[in-house]
């Protein structure tokens, strides 16, 4: 109890102390480096994806394949985000489009500030500063990449068929701020137990506004409707 | 555990207005966390019980965190439901396509300092 005023606030309640009344985002400084981001990446001619997923659900792979199908006629390039070692940019620089990595060393996601010195560097890539789709692959985690806007303009999450249907419900968040779900390896579907239709009415109900697309990277399946999308979110 | 960046961003926050008022010691933090901000409340306390003790200004503050509601509209009638939990279905309509709006805020709202 506070003997000047009889106050119970905290013991060592102090009468010289101020209430400052902030009311200001935590993440108000990661808002604006996106914005900017997001003015930055439309200088460079490009629409921005930001792929979140867990670990191994292929979306390296779903890079390699839609830069295979699409390089020769959209500019594309990648801004690579892992924990450690360049191995996924070393996989797309063999796909002969402009690619740079981030290890955020030990971090569990990409932030804005880290896009925003991305986007430097990849510019200074033969063919990086020109570009017609920007992919970002965020660090393999279904949880805290959704949380942090990099100044994308489509934000995409995938799941696995061996990862099971029951995501969207535990993972809510990734899939609340996504516009795109992405079912991956179909082509696996008759060795697990994924119904995608419970999977798809479980996302929906969390995101009516999802849009949900089943495909293959290896039979191709699906694959077509994907390309399309691209091509439509760039405006082509 | 993106809560311990997070927690980072606040304490030099924190710093950041100690220097504007003049002021060398923070008594009480009150933060404002939504229910779809993606952030586990028990472990940004836990971040900041342990980061806010390496520094001098920060070392006895206590942190104070409240839930805000968000809001779901209901795709079937347009009701707007104001609720901490995820509802299952709309209760006017039996709707369970339901968008949810706001409740992802990660909001400083009021620092004393002394």
């Amino acid at each position: 109890m506070c003997d000047s005023c009889g106050c119970d606030l905290t013991p060592d309640h102090s009468h010289d102390s101020k209430v400052i009344e902030v009311h200001q985002s935590l993440l108000a400084a990661n808002t604006a480096m996106a914005e900017k981001n997001r003015a930055h990446i439309e200088k460079m001619g490009a629409v921005a994806i930001n792929m979140i997923s867990s670990p191994g659900s292929g979306k390296t792979t779903l890079l390699e394949k839609t830069i295979e199908a699409l390089g020769n006629s959209l500019r594309i390039g990648v801004i690579e985000g892992d924990i450690e070692t360049d191995r996924d940019a070393e996989r797309i620089r063999a796909k002969g489009v402009p690619v740079i990595q981030l290890t955020t060393g030990g971090a569990c996601h990409l932030d804005a500030a880290q896009i925003h010195k991305g986007l430097h560097l990849l510019e200074k890539e033969p063919g990086g500063d020109q570009l017609d789709l920007l992919f970002i692959e965020n660090v393999g985690n279904l949880v805290c990449p959704a949380t942090f806007d990099l100044g994308e303009h489509h934000r995409l999450v995938l799941v696995s068929v061996p990862e099971g249907p029951d995501k969207p419900a535990k993972y809510p968040k990734a899939f609340i701020s996504s516009q795109l779900f992405i079912i991956s390896k179909t082509d696996l579907l008759p060795y697990f137990d994924f119904p995608v239709e419970e999977a798809k009415a479980e996302a929906l109900q969390l995101n009516p506004e999802l849009e949900v697309m089943p495909l293959s990277s290896t039979s191709g399946e699906g694959f077509e409707q994907w390309l399309e999308y691209l091509t439509r979110v760039c405006g082509k | 555990m993106h809560e311990m960046s997070l927690v980072q961003g606040l304490l030099s926050q924190l710093h950041g207005l100690a220097r504007e008022h003049n002021k060398s010691k923070v008594i009480t933090v009150r933060m404002e966390i939504g229910p779809l901000s993606g952030v586990v409340i028990d472990s940004f306390q836990f971040g900041f019980d342990i980061l806010s003790k390496e520094a001098p200004l920060t070392r006895e503050a206590s942190l104070v965190i409240e839930s805000s509601p968000a809001t779901y509209r209901c795709c079937g009638c347009g009701l707007e439901i104001e609720t901490e939990q995820r509802p299952d279905a709309c209760p006017a309509c039996t709707e369970t396509l339901l968008i949810p709006q706001g409740g992802d805020d990660i909001i400083l709202r009021q620092v004393e300092m002394e």
